[in-house]
């Protein structure tokens, strides 16, 4: 056995040092010929090297890395300022892999001519590369993409006008009516985004059409619908947000919160109207967000036996006075202290 | 015949061996790949732009601590550091002894408030949630003892955000930590449900990561040295292949990012095992694959953070010794998936994986060790055929040990060349000089687990403390 074991051990003894040696100098060696690369100024492309670099563009390698080479000739081109570039791009970005195209769509943004936002436009249209990147980049571009987004939201495609509504968001004023009729859209994804795009915008439409989606079918577009409509109308939507605070869904009631709270002191009187509320999660958030707003605060304050705090604190539970409590304690100590 | 069969147990363990190191060849081939693809990947990554965007998906960032006083202040801001257009932090002390909480109430400005959330998780008792004023990102619970499962269920029950970040509260990340994950499910939310990144470690993290790429040290004596060896090819050896055929099986605790219904879908965190992370993702992969769903657990190359690693070996024992008993509690509590083709790549290999290299090793390691000293002993191996096994077993690790140096620094070309040197040439030893105190560890942690120890050691807090 020991011959065998002796020859085996000799042979894997010599395989793994030579593997151990020619890894320690390729990763030597090849640090420090990057440390070199590094220190010198970026040079203009060589004609020999730019010709193999479209040449690499152009092919349609099979491998995820021969793909990703791909990508990496593009930014090399690209920086480079080569006129096959716009030609090129486009080969790219109709790349299955969501992630070669993804690259396509951030060399578009860092280009950000008139071409590229028409390219990109292009690719969230037709579904190249993923559309959440080609949003990305043409919000970063804003405003020049603006007119060609308003065309987006008459799509027959609920993902483009999705995307359309949403990006929206940054041009006051552009789109508004079609915004509001993508508000009763048939897809609630589209009715969503409308509705969120239309939070940063004011009027008396926009605000009917908001309130009107506090009563949709979706939860995730009852969420937009109170955020939104909490930003255009102020404690004007407070009553009908309130009544959100007891909704079905969680997560719907948690809007209604950002919303109400949002509002500050003006929401107080409509959230007093809940606090005998018969759903004990209502009771709890009218509550909750009258702590918030320094309103529990002010009243342990100012009127430690009011009846109206008593109220809150019934709504709220022992913890909410608790913690009410302990702030006050900690603000006339603070006080004492400043005092001293 | 005690001859034979000595015979028959030092065959077997070099069968053993030549298998485990030609799988881990074939995975180093196949993490090189991967590796280069997401070099490619990485350098058309947007960051300032998603930075920017409305259409980041917020994070809700979850840190579960207990007596970390001395570190909590400079993690939470870490956290707060993030660069990333919208998350919060919910921090849970989880009954500390130590001055944890006074610490985070005097640092961020805490005042209590009543929040009522839903108790869709199982948590021990919240006493109080505190806000800060001075952040309005940042939520600190205040609940009775309970573990760190026990405490991130806690924080869940808080969190508001779709994607749920785990975070340990004594690491600390790079600013673009969460942008450099958050990219793979904004491409693609909907199969993409887990996301894990590989961590560092050193005696002084914030130190560490405040050094410049290409100027960082490895830092501290062998033993920092060998562990972040050790750290370089768990991920960059296994993971990688791992992550590329969809058999991801540890989303490690120290950061860790899950889709929060599919958390909601599992349970949340399981507070019955010694350690929550890999039993998770186990638990994760068990649900979707029984179920026939698409998904993807992605994990990258990229080191994200630094955490502290024990600096002395009784510290490391422990630490390893609880690792070993929770892979033994997980493997063997999902051994339906072993060998079951109906878990596709994680029942054919994934687990089995874990089964042959993390729970047989360290019992197949402490009987190469005894029967190659008896067969010394015995004569049966002369001394040079001895050495010569040993000097074999140390390269071919060396071997793998600079693959996973080199996918590193390709990477991410953040040590200095001496550092690397250094590494490169302590490599051969970790055979001599580390190995035997991971095998101890996990040897005690196979003892432990058969006895059905289920406690959790914490490390005493490094030189950091006093600085």
């Amino acid at each position: 056995m020991n011959a065998l074991v002796l020859q085996i051990g000799l042979v894997v003894l010599v395989l793994s040092v030579s593997a151990w040696v020619a890894l320690s100098v390729v990763l030597v060696v090849g640090r420090l010929r990057y440390e070199r690369r590094r220190s010198l100024a970026p040079r203009q492309l060589r004609r020999r090297t730019a010709r193999r670099l479209v040449r690499r563009v152009e092919a349609t390698p099979r491998t995820e890395w021969g793909r990703w080479r791909r990508v990496s000739a593009l930014q090399r081109l690209e920086r480079d300022h080569h006129p096959a570039v716009p030609r090129l791009i486009r080969r790219v970005l109709k790349d299955a892999d969501q992630g070669i195209a993804a690259a396509a769509i951030r060399t578009l943004g860092d280009i950000g001519d008139d071409w590229a936002v028409e390219l990109l436009v292009d690719a969230l249209r037709l579904g190249l590369g993923p559309r959440s990147r080609a949003a990305a980049e043409l919000e970063h571009l804003a405003p020049a993409p603006g007119p060609q987004l308003v065309q987006l939201l008459r799509d027959w495609n609920p993902a483009v006008r999705f995307w359309g509504a949403a990006l929206l968001g940054a041009y006051p004023g552009l789109g508004d009516s079609t915004l509001i009729t993508l508000t009763w859209d048939a897809d609630p994804n589209v009715r969503a985004a409308a509705v969120e795009t239309l939070g940063t915008r004011s009027g008396s439409e926009v605000g009917a059409a908001l309130l009107a989606r506090l009563d949709d079918s979706e939860w995730f577009v009852r969420v937009h619908a109170a955020r939104a409509a909490g930003h255009v109308l102020g404690a004007e939507a407070a009553p009908s947000t309130t009544r959100l605070l007891a909704d079905e869904r969680w997560w719907v009631r948690t809007a209604a919160k950002d919303a109400l709270r949002g509002m500050g002191v003006d929401a107080i009187p409509a959230l007093l109207s809940v606090l005998g509320h018969e759903d004990v999660f209502a009771r709890n958030g009218a509550a909750e967000i009258l702590q918030d707003i320094g309103f529990v605060d002010f009243l342990a304050l100012d009127d430690p036996k009011s009846p109206l705090l008593a109220r809150i604190y019934a709504a709220g539970g022992d913890r909410l006075r608790e913690a009410a409590e302990a702030r006050i304690e900690s603000l006339a100590a603070a006080d004492d202290v400043r005092a001293a | 015949m005690i001859e034979q069969l000595l015979q028959v147990v030092v065959l077997s363990c070099f069968a053993y061996l030549l298998v485990v190191n030609g799988v881990a060849i074939a995975f180093l081939v196949i993490g090189a790949v991967e590796n280069a693809v997401r070099k490619h990947e990485e350098d058309s990554a947007d960051y300032g732009t998603l930075a920017a965007s409305r259409f980041t998906i917020p994070v809700s960032i979850i840190v579960a601590a207990y007596n970390e006083a001395k570190v909590i202040e400079s993690t939470v801001e870490s956290f707060l550091g993030f660069d990333y257009p919208e998350f919060e932090v919910v921090v849970v002390n989880d009954g500390s002894t130590d001055d944890t909480l006074e610490r985070l109430c005097e640092s961020f400005e805490l005042q209590p408030y009543e929040v009522f959330v839903r108790h869709v998780f199982p948590s021990r008792p919240v006493r109080t949630i505190y806000r800060s004023t001075s952040h309005p990102n940042l939520v600190v619970v205040d609940k009775e003892n309970g573990g760190k499962a026990d405490s991130w269920n806690a924080a869940l029950n808080v969190a508001r955000f779709r994607y749920v970040c785990g975070v340990d509260a004594d690491t600390v990340f790079d600013p673009k930590a969460l942008l450099k994950v958050m990219r793979f499910p904004m491409n693609d939310p909907a199969r993409i449900i887990g996301v894990t990144s590989q961590i560092a470690t050193a005696r002084e993290p914030e130190h560490v990561l405040a050094m410049p790429p290409g100027r960082r040290r490895v830092e501290g004596g062998l033993l920092a040295l060998y562990q972040h060896l050790d750290f370089l090819r768990a991920f960059l050896n296994n993971r990688l292949a791992w992550s590329k055929f969809g058999f991801m099986m540890c989303s490690p605790g120290g950061f860790q990012i899950w889709r929060r219904d599919v958390l909601e879908e599992v349970g949340g965190y399981s507070t019955a095992f010694t350690c929550e992370d890999i039993e998770l993702t186990f638990r994760i992969h068990d649900k979707f694959r029984r179920e026939g769903r698409d998904y993807v657990i992605h994990c990258l190359p990229d080191s994200v953070g630094v955490t502290e690693g024990p600096d002395d070996i009784a510290k490391l024992v422990s630490q390893r010794e609880r690792w070993q008993r929770v892979i033994n509690e997980t493997v063997v509590h999902y051994r339906r998936m072993w060998f079951n083709p109906r878990y596709g790549s994680v029942g054919m290999v994934g687990a089995p994986f874990y089964l042959v290299t993390e729970v047989l090793s360290p019992l197949v390691e402490l009987l190469a060790l005894a029967s190659l000293v008896a067969a010394v002993a015995l004569g049966l191996f002369e001394l040079d055929v001895f050495l010569v096994v040993v000097a074999a077993m140390a390269f071919v690790n060396a071997a793998l040990t600079a693959g996973a140096i080199l996918l590193d620094d390709v990477q991410s070309r953040l040590y200095r060349v001496r550092d690397l040197v250094r590494l490169l040439l302590w490599s051969p030893f970790d055979l001599v000089l580390y190995r035997p105190i991971i095998t101890w560890a996990r040897v005690k942690g196979t003892w432990g687990y058969l006895r059905g120890d289920k406690s959790w050691y914490r490390f005493e807090r490094n030189i950091r403390v006093e600085n």
